[in-house]
Order: C-alpha cells, then sequence, then structure tokens
C-alpha cells in the first residue's frame, strides 16, 4: 500500500495494491489440486478454469459488485481448502425417503442414492463431475455456451470452477418426468475448511424434475462455503429448485448460480437464505428462447452481525419471454441485507413481461437494508417495471392484532410470518416449509 | 408505425441555433493560475474571491475525470478551452443593440414592457450577465436578484457566508473546476419572511465559440420566506462539443420554501451525434432549516449529454425535498441523471417523479439514492421513475439505490418501462386525430405530473419543446 498526502488537508489518499490471487488460491495452492487429478481431462477442465480465474480481476471495495460487501471479509485465507472428496458413505437424513434420487455430501465424502432406481435404469443420469469430464458426457465448453453472461467474469465463481473439491453432473433424460424428485444435502462440519462445490444440471427437452437443496453447517462452525452451480433447461423442460441456506451463523457462503432457459421451458427458481455470517450470492436466470419463463423467489432474514449480498438478474436474450421475481427479506440486531436487481433487456428482445419486486422489513434501529432494483432495456415493445418498498411492520396491522387481544411479541411474530408466506407457498415440499419457518420463528424469538 | 416510419426521424431544426456575430472580450485557451487570476481581475473581484478560485483549482489539479456514468464521449482537453468569453460593452450600462437583437430572436424580454408578465429576467450571454430586470420592484421588499459578479462586489458578505456551503469545491471534478472558473450566474436572496411576488428567471446563452460555459447559481431563503425561479438556456449550433459545468446551490431555512425549475433546451448536436453541449451540472439543495421545501423541476430536452443530479438534503427536521423531471434524449443523446434524496432530520419527506423518454438512437439512463440515516425517524419517500421508449434502438436504464439504516422508515419505489401504446395510439386515430398529434397527447399525458409543476407560462413551452423534439419520432 502506497500513502500520499494531500497538502493542507489531514486526509491522505490510500492506493492499495490489488494482488492478483485470492489469498491462499494462487498458483502453487493450484498445482496441488492440479497435479492431484484424476485424469488428464479433469486436469485439462481445471488448467481452463484456473487460466480464467487468474485473468479475472481481483473484488476490491471499489468495484460496483464489491461496495456492500467488503471483499477483505471473505476468509479465503485462512480456510484451506478440504482434499478432493470421494464417495463414502454420509448417513441417512429424514427427507431422504420423500424423493427418488438422493446426493449427500459431508466433509469426509458423498454418496448418492438411487432409491427409486431411476439412476439404474438411465432415465436420470447422475456423476461425479470428474468422471463427467473424463467420459466426456460434458464438456467445459458447452457449459461456457449456455452460459447467460460470459462477459461478467466473477473471480470467485471461476474459482470455484478451478478449485473444486466436489462436483456433480445430472442429467435428465428427454421426456422424462422424476416423479418425487432429487434432493442434494450439502453439510460440512469441518471448522475452518472450505467446501467447494460445483453442480451441473441439464434437462433434456420436455423432462420434469423437483429440486431440493439443503446447506447445513452446525450453528457456530467458522466455515467456508464456495459454489458455482448452473442449469441449462432444453426446450419445454420444466423445473423446480429451491434451496435453504441454514449454515449457522458463523459460516461464510459465497455463491454464483445461473439458469439457463430454452424455448418454452419454464423454471421456479426459490432461494431461502439464512445461514451464515456472510453470504454473498449471485442468481442470474437467463430466458433464451421464445416461450422462455423465468419465475424466481427469494426469502432472506438476517440478524445478529450477518450480512446478507444477493445480485439477482432476470436476462432476456429473445423476444416473447417472461420473468417474474419476488424477494422478501427481513433485517434485525445489527442485521444488513443487500438486495440487487436487474433486469435486462437485450436489443431485439421485444415483447418481453418481466417483472421484478423486492420488500425489506427494517425490525429496529441499527439494521440495515439496501434495495437497488434495475432496469437495461436495450429495446422496445415491452412491459418491464420494477418496485421496492423498505419499512417496518404496519402500526395499523399491529393495532388491529393488538386490539384483538394478542400481545405485542405474538402480534409482530405473526406480521412477520405473514410477510414471508408468500414465498413458503412457493416450496412444494412440506417438510422443507416447516424447515424455513422453524428458522423464521428463531429469528423472531431470539 | 412502420419501420419506414421510424426511419423518418425529425431533422428537426434547433431553431436557437444561429450565432450572434459581436465584438467579444475573451481569454486565451488553457487553463492555469495565470487565466483564473484574469477572469477575476476582468471581474474587479475581491482578493478572497480570486484566492476561493485558486483553492478551488488546486485542488481540481489532483482529482481524476470521474468517468463511472453510463456515458461515452471522447476525452476532453481542458486545455483547448476558452474560459472566459463577454461581449465589450460600448458604453457601460448600455445594452449592445446586437444583444438586443439576440434576446428577442430568442424570445427573452429584456424590457420591462414585459409579454410574459410577472417574471424577472437575469440574462447571461456567455460569461456575463447583460441585464437585469424588475431590480428596483424586488429591492423594494429587501429582495437581492443580481448576477453572481455583482452580489459578489455589491453583497460579499452574504456571498461569502453562503457560497460552496451546499457544494464546497471539493465535491466533484467538474464543482472544482466551476469554483475555479465560474463565469457568471444567479444570485438571488430572499429576506425573512418575504414572499418573492414575482417569477425571478435567468436565461443562459452560450455564443462564442470553443469555449465553455461555468455558470454558478446562489439562492438563499431566509425563514418563512418564498421564491419560484426558472432557469432556461440556449446555445448555437456548431459540429464541437461544448462544456457547461455549472453548479447551483439552494438554501432554505425554517419554514422557507424555493421552487426551481429548469426548462434546458441546449443545442443537442446533429443527427449523427456531431457537435451538442456537454452539460455536466451539479445542483443541489440544502433543508437547512425545520419545515423547509426545495424543489427541483427540470424539462431536459437538450444537450448531447446529460449528466445532473439535482438533490436535496434534507436535514431540517419535516423538511421536504421534490424532484420532478422529464427527460428526453432522441438521435445520439445520451442523459445518465437522476437525484439524490439525503434524509438526516426526523420526519422529513421527499418525492421523485421521473420520466424518461428515448427515440432515435439515444441512451437515457435513470440514477437515484434514497439514504435515510441511522437517526432519522419517520421519514418517507416515494418513487415513481417511468421511461418510455420511442423505436427499436434506443434505450433506457434505470438503477435506484436506496439504503434504509433507520427501522420507521417507509419507502416505496416503483418504475416501469414501456413503449407508445398500440392500442391507445388507435383509439386517438380512429377518432380522427393524427398519428403526430396522437403521439403528443400520449406524451403529454406521460409527463403530466411533471410539467404541472412548471409556471404556466413556461409548462406551455415546455409542451410544445417536447412536441418539437419528438416531431416525426415514430415508433
Amino acid at each position: 500500500m502506497s500513502v500520499t498526502e494531500i497538502p493542507g488537508t489531514s486526509a491522505a489518499r490510500v492506493v492499495q495494491e490489488i494482488a492478483p490471487w485470492i489469498a491462499g488460491y494462487d498458483e502453487a495452492a493450484f498445482r496441488a489440486v492440479a497435479d492431484a487429478a484424476q485424469h488428464p481431462a479433469e486436469r485439462a477442465a481445471r488448467e481452463a478454469a484456473f487460466q480464467k480465474y487468474a485473468a479475472a480481476p481481483t473484488p476490491h471495495g471499489k468495484m460496483e459488485e464489491w461496495r456492500r460487501t467488503d471483499p477483505a471479509s471473505l476468509p479465503f485465507a485462512r480456510m484451506a481448502r478440504l482434499p478432493y472428496l470421494s464417495a463414502r458413505s454420509v448417513g441417512g437424513h429424514e427427507w431422504d425417503e420423500a424423493f427418488d434420487v438422493v446426493i449427500a455430501v459431508a466433509e469426509q465424502g458423498w454418496q448418492v442414492m438411487d432409491r427409486a432406481g431411476l439412476v439404474a435404469q438411465g432415465a436420470v443420469s447422475v456423476q461425479e463431475l470428474s468422471r463427467a469430464f473424463i467420459e466426456r458426457t460434458i464438456s467445459e465448453e458447452e457449459i461456457a455456451a449456455w452460459a447467460p453472461r460470459p462477459d461478467a467474469v466473477d473471480k470467485t465463481a471461476l474459482l470455484a470452477d478451478a478449485f473444486w473439491n466436489v462436483g456433480f453432473y445430472i442429467k435428465v433424460a428427454e421426456g422424462v418426468e422424476v416423479p418425487r424428485g432429487v434432493l442434494i444435502r450439502w453439510a460440512n462440519a469441518a471448522t475452518s475448511k472450505a467446501l467447494i462445490g460445483r453442480l451441473v444440471v441439464q434437462m433434456g427437452s420436455r423432462s420434469r424434475m423437483t429440486m431440493f437443496e439443503r446447506h447445513d453447517a452446525p450453528l457456530r462452525a467458522e466455515v467456508l462455503s464456495v459454489f458455482s452451480k448452473r442449469i441449462h433447461l432444453g426446450e419445454a423442460a420444466r423445473v423446480s429448485w429451491a434451496t435453504l441456506r441454514m449454515e449457522g451463523d458463523h459460516a461464510v457462503h459465497v455463491a454464483d448460480e445461473w439458469i439457463s432457459v430454452e424455448r418454452d421451458a419454464r423454471v421456479e427458481w426459490t432461494a431461502c437464505n439464512f445461514g451464515g455470517k456472510l453470504i454473498k450470492a449471485r442468481f442470474t436466470g437467463d430466458a433464451r428462447q421464445a416461450g422462455a419463463s423465468v419465475e424466481m423467489d427469494g426469502l432472506y432474514f438476517a440478524r445478529g452481525e450477518q450480512h446478507m449480498d444477493q445480485k439477482t438478474l432476470q436476462a432476456h436474450s429473445s423476444p416473447d419471454t417472461f420473468s417474474r421475481l419476488l424477494y422478501k427479506g427481513a433485517v434485525k440486531d445489527r442485521g444488513y441485507s443487500v438486495y440487487q436487481g436487474r433486469i435486462m433487456a437485450r436489443p431485439g428482445a421485444v415483447r418481453v413481461d418481466a417483472y421484478q419486486k423486492n420488500n425489506n422489513l427494517v425490525l429496529n434501529d441499527g439494521a440495515r437494508a439496501d434495495s437497488m432494483p434495475g432496469l437495461q432495456i436495450d429495446a422496445d415493445d415491452l412491459k418491464c417495471s420494477h418496485g421496492a418498498t423498505i419499512g417496518n411492520l404496519d402500526e395499523e396491522q399491529l393495532f388491529y392484532l393488538r386490539s384483538r387481544g394478542l400481545d405485542e411479541q405474538t402480534a409482530r411474530a405473526t406480521l412477520i410470518r405473514g410477510f414471508f408466506e408468500e414465498i413458503l407457498q412457493r416450496l412444494s415440499f412440506e417438510p422443507a416449509r416447516e424447515a424455513v419457518a422453524q428458522q423464521i420463528t428463531a429469528r423472531i424469538a431470539s | 408505425m412502420s419501420e419506414q416510419d421510424i426511419q423518418n426521424v425529425v431533422s428537426d431544426e434547433y431553431k436557437y441555433g444561429f450565432y450572434t456575430p459581436i465584438e467579444e472580450e475573451t481569454v486565451p485557451k488553457g487553463l492555469n493560475e495565470d487565466i483564473i487570476r484574469q477572469i477575476s481581475a476582468k471581474k474587479q473581484e475581491p482578493e478572497w474571491m480570486t484566492e476561493w478560485r485558486l483553492k478551488a483549482y488546486r485542488w481540481w489539479l489532483k482529482m481524476r475525470e470521474p468517468r463511472w456514468a453510463n456515458l461515452e464521449f471522447p476525452p476532453i482537453d481542458f486545455q483547448d478551452i476558452r474560459y472566459y468569453s463577454a461581449p465589450k460593452r460600448r458604453e457601460p450600462e448600455q445594452l449592445d443593440p446586437e444583444l438586443q437583437r439576440t434576446f428577442e430572436r430568442l424570445g427573452i424580454p429584456l424590457h420591462e414592457r414585459n409579454r410574459l408578465e410577472g417574471v424577472a429576467v437575469d440574462a447571461v450571454f456567455d460569461s456575463v450577465s447583460v441585464a437585469t430586470t424588475h431590480k428596483e420592484l424586488l429591492r423594494e421588499k429587501g429582495i437581492i436578484f443580481c448576477s453572481f459578479s455583482e452580489a459578489v462586489r455589491e453583497h460579499p458578505d452574504l456571498v461569502r457566508k453562503y457560497l460552496g456551503s451546499v457544494v464546497p469545491y471539493t465535491d466533484n471534478f467538474y464543482a472544482a473546476l466551476n469554483s475555479a472558473v465560474f463565469s457568471d450566474g444567479s444570485f438571488c436572496f430572499i429576506p425573512k419572511g418575504v414572499r418573492c411576488p414575482i417569477e425571478l428567471s435567468t436565461y443562459f446563452r452560450i455564443n462564442a465559440m470553443e469555449t465553455g460555459q461555468f455558470e454558478r447559481t446562489l439562492i438563499i431563503a431566509e425563514e418563512g420566506s418564498y421564491v419560484s425561479y426558472l432557469e432556461g438556456c440556449t446555445a448555437p449550433l456548431r459540429d464541437r462539443n461544448q462544456l457547461h459545468a455549472a453548479v447551483v446551490e439552494l438554501i432554505a431555512l425554517d419554514d422557507a420554501e424555493i421552487k426551481y425549475a429548469t426548462v434546458q433546451n441546449w443545442y443537442t448536436g446533429d443527427k449523427e451525434g456531431r457537435g451538442g453541449i456537454y452539460n455536466f451540472v451539479t445542483k443541489r439543495g440544502h433543508c437547512r432549516g425545520k419545515r423547509s421545501k426545495i424543489s427541483w423541476t427540470q424539462v431536459e430536452a437538450g444537450s448531447a449529454i446529460t449528466w445532473k443530479y439535482p438533490s436535496c438534503i434534507l436535514e431540517g427536521d419535516y423538511s421536504v425535498g421534490e424532484f420532478y423531471s422529464v427527460a428526453l434524449t432522441n438521435h445520439k443523446m445520451q442523459a445518465d441523471t437522476g437525484t439524490k434524496m439525503i434524509h438526516i432530520g426526523n420526519h422529513t419527506r421527499s418525492t421523485i417523479v421521473s420520466k424518461g423518454i428515448s427515440a432515435g438512437e439515444s441512451n437515457n439512463t435513470y440514477r437515484s439514492l434514497v439514504q435515510i440515516l441511522p437517526e432519522a425517524r419517520g421519514c418517507r419517500n416515494h418513487t415513481q421513475c417511468d421511461s418510455m421508449l420511442i423505436g427499436s434502438r434506443c434505450k433506457a436504464n434505470t438503477f435506484p439505490v436506496v439504503e434504509a439504516e433507520n427501522s420507521s422508515a417507509v419507502i416505496e419505489h416503483e418504475a416501469s418501462t414501456s413503449r407508445i401504446s398500440e392500442e391507445q395510439l388507435f383509439y386517438l386515430q380512429s377518432r380522427g386525430i393524427r398519428e403526430e398529434d396522437g403521439i403528443s397527447l400520449i406524451v403529454n399525458g406521460f409527463c403530466k405530473e411533471v410539467l404541472k409543476k412548471l409556471p404556466l407560462e413556461f409548462a406551455v413551452e415546455a409542451i410544445k419543446l417536447l412536441e418539437m423534439k419528438l416531431d416525426k419520432s415514430i415508433g
């Protein structure tokens, strides 16, 4: 760092030299990971990602994306990457019996449970990502071809693509409907370790699937999760995807997720963000061909010192596409939530119907919510609108409940649960709804 | 509306594009301490004013040109601009007949037999104020309305007290530049309890070529006072860009109200985007007193590039900030405009209504900040920003930022982007209204909420201006 003084004032301009690597994940670290690759194909894939990672600008506070989330708070330097995870028995969970395919990941390894034989039949293919690269069932080029914004590189996402220690490629064959869906459980209890995961899902045309994910870590565990998730929907495919981030109050979760939707395909995407200390997530939906529909719903509740930074993008790359987004969040204590949303209509994307809404509850002084809805429109003949609100619970509604005998605390709790109800209704799996409701209740009470 | 119609984009004649051949007094091109001293000397400024300019200049030298806006323009060579140009006075206090003719052509009444009753005018031609009307009438009420240069000479205490208190020269690159080389502008002071009986207005006309225009306006409304102020501007057609970097500071004390309206019609450049004014302006109002109110109303129809965020600092409890804007871009114009409302006091309120109209190949961006500080209780904001796109090659963007750090704030924001509805146009046409008139009507309705905030005479002018700018730009 160099410091220049401005004569006549007590201010000084500090110029920080930006390192090309994210701390701890430099060339030497990569060599070790690449050398441990199981096969040249896997190594080549990692190398390609690493080149892009090296070339990407390192996050610093002056970048628009990082203005409200200090990159220095990312604990990469003190969280060593868990060694590459291999197949191992991981143990069951009460949710397992409701799904056809379960993928369970813990710090000791991972396990795929083909509960209904769909994988054996070939209707659904679940492969360890490195194996998928080796057998060429999927390639980095194919994934890149689906990417909504190849130009908007994110160094943390590229880190995941190069350094991943667990990864899966799921393919649902054309016309297949997975009756009871897929469950992916990611759990990390290894203190001061980083779980770096990749997920690539390809839905064949006319296929259908519900996918639930949960991210767990012990309440006080200081762990790091870095995820890069990509989903591609072929023509007329339908996916309902929900992710519950419940990693306690001390974990750091960094995610870059996108869904690319082709002709007449539809996705309903729900994110419920509760843990941990810092969540920095990017969610992008790209409606690429006519008839594509993207629905994104989100729920977040920051308490204590939690910091949640969510950036969504509804991209419309084709005429006659639809998107709708509703993100609802609450902050209390000294929690800080950031919502940054954009609807982007590329040139020529006419007859687009896009809507974005962000509602925030600020429950006490000292909590903070920042909302930045945005529109970037390069085409005419479309309908795009957004709305955002920030405020506390409605005084009149509180009075109404209290005048019917509810005490203040119960009245507040009722209104907060009511606020989130809209999002809870989007979750089709009852136990998931209960888990989310429990998280909300715990936060209201604490 | 066929593609062919869209191609027939207006060769709208900028009827103010003429040039007045008049003897001008100038300084050489370029910028250095010497030039600044020359400018200050020509204006016969006291030592403290010269010093202030020099301090600003030295600060400016350390700053870097900002490039974060959603605008594209080639690098500006600050040494290739003339920073002062004033018409030579033949005799003191007498207006050059050429100048008189110019302002008549522009429709600006410089004599007190006004065709617009009840408007006092301060006319600024290039770097100097050439005439101010109704000064006596205003003086009777204790109101000071004069050119900024005159205020520096006649009312130095007031100027020193308030200059730079809302936009310090350290604020941003263009504010620093303006503070160093500001030419002229208006100064207005309304004493306690006085309601200004007539509209005050300043009219800016750039004439000389290769000059920059840097006006400085300062309006102070003391306790319980009221003033309504209007600013208008035009410039000749030229094929090189000219820089206009103004600074406007408004201060409202307890129970005071300032209404500031702008109808901006700087030369936009030709259809290929050559020439045109760069309008990089810093405008800020400080609601210093309790229950004070500042409202900004703007109709931006000109400039090659508009870059400005008229803002309100709501410090006094119960103070109110308003921003009403219509920004129209056509051909290759670009605009990155919006507002900032900073809520510091309790129970402060802000209202933002922004209407953007993009046509041709233009790029229109709305950018705003609504900030509620942690100690500000009971604040409210309502924002509505709408964009209308005309034609398939233009762009509209909206980048609002809301930061709420107090739990009692209520903030509502909505925005929409659409094009002129085919159905609405068909409805009008089927009732015998021509397509162009139909579009006018629809655009008028779109902007109504903003236009009704303008003083009546100027609302009429503004509507005519918008219609003229959009003439034949159908899509």
